[in-house]
C-alpha cells in the first residue's frame, strides 16, 4: 500500500520565476517509514450553514500518530468561501477552487477539523467542499 | 502576475484505486480574481526544542494568504509541530496544533493572518524547515 502527495507551486510574482515540486511525497506512520494504511477516502458536502460542521472529529488516541487531511472547495465563484477551523482556531479561508493539505494532530477530542460556509446566504447556491483523511488510527471510527 | 499550486494524490489503501489532482490553481487575494502579488521565501534552521514565531501576522499586510512549509530533515523520526496562536516566549499555551510535520513532509493551506503560525522541533540537534508565504 502506498499513498503519495505532491505539490507543485509555479509563480513570476518574483523577477525570477518560482517553481516548486516536491515530488511524489510518501506519506508515512509517525516516526517511521511505514505507510499510512486507512482511509475515510474522498468524500463531499455541499454547505449550506454558516455556522460550523464538524468535518473530522478528533480521536485523542490519534494524538502521537500521523493523519493527513486534504480539503477543497469545488465552487467555481471565487468570493466564495469555506472557514477551517481546529478546536475553534481558525486556520484559513478556502474561497473557490482553493484547496489545503495538512497533517492533523488529534490533540484532543476538541481538535476536530470543522467547516462553516460563512458567507452563504440563501441566493448564493450551496458551496461543494471534497475532503479525504488518510491515517493510521486503527480506533479512529469509533468516535465518529 | 499568476501564481498557482497543483496537488495530486495518489493512494492504493483501497482495493480501488485513488487518484485525485486539483489541476493548477490559480491564487488570489480574498474573494477577488486578483493574483496574488507578494512572495516571501525562507528556509531556517532551528537548534533547540523550543516554540518559536515561524511566520508573524506581522509580516504579511493581507488578511489572506497562502503557507507552504516543509520538514527538510531525512531522518522519520524527526518532526515539527506546527501550530496557530501566539507563541508567547517559548510557552504553547496560547497556541492550537495543526500537526506533526513529519521528515520529509509538507504542508499547504490559506492562512488568515489573525495569529501567527509557530514551530516547534522535535530534536534540538539542527532542524532545517523551509516555508513560503503567497499573499
Amino acid at each position: 500500500m502506498a499513498t503519495e502527495a505532491q505539490l507543485i507551486l509555479t509563480s513570476d510574482v518574483s523577477g525570477d520565476p518560482t517553481n516548486v515540486d516536491t515530488g511524489l511525497i510518501p506519506l508515512y506512520k509517525a516516526g517511521n517509514e511505514n505507510e499510512l494504511d486507512q482511509t475515510t477516502g474522498l468524500g463531499r458536502v455541499h454547505l449550506r450553514s454558516t455556522t460550523n460542521k464538524v468535518l473530522f472529529a478528533a480521536n485523542a488516541e490519534g494524538n502521537d500518530l500521523a493523519a493527513k487531511v486534504y480539503i477543497i472547495n469545488k465552487s467555481d465563484d471565487a468570493s466564495l468561501y469555506v472557514t477551517v477551523t481546529i478546536n475553534a482556531q481558525t486556520i484559513g479561508k478556502l474561497y473557490g477552487g482553493d484547496f489545503m493539505f495538512i497533517p492533523w494532530s488529534q490533540t484532543d477530542t476538541s481538535a476536530n477539523i470543522e467547516v462553516a460556509a460563512t458567507n452563504w446566504t440563501s441566493s448564493t447556491g450551496d458551496i461543494p467542499v471534497e475532503y479525504a483523511l488518510f491515517h493510521e488510527d486503527t480506533d479512529y471510527l469509533t468516535n465518529a | 502576475m499568476a501564481t498557482t499550486a497543483q496537488l495530486n494524490l495518489t493512494s492504493d489503501i483501497t482495493d480501488d484505486s485513488l487518484n485525485v489532482t486539483t489541476g493548477a490553481k490559480p491564487l488570489y487575494l480574498a474573494g477577488g480574481t486578483t493574483d496574488v502579488n507578494t512572495l516571501t521565501s525562507v528556509t531556517k534552521t532551528l537548534e533547540s526544542t523550543n516554540q518559536v514565531d515561524l511566520i508573524t501576522t506581522g509580516s504579511v499586510s493581507t488578511t489572506h494568504a497562502y503557507v507552504y512549509i516543509k520538514n527538510k530533515s531525512e531522518d522519520a523520526s524527526e518532526f515539527f509541530h506546527i501550530t496557530i496562536g501566539s507563541a508567547g516566549a517559548g510557552s504553547p499555551t496560547d497556541t492550537e496544533e495543526i500537526g506533526r510535520l513529519y521528515a520529509g513532509d509538507f504542508m499547504w493551506f490559506p492562512w488568515d493572518v489573525n495569529d501567527d503560525v509557530c514551530i516547534t522541533p522535535s530534536v534540538a540537534t539542527k532542524m532545517t524547515v523551509e516555508y513560503m508565504v503567497f499573499s
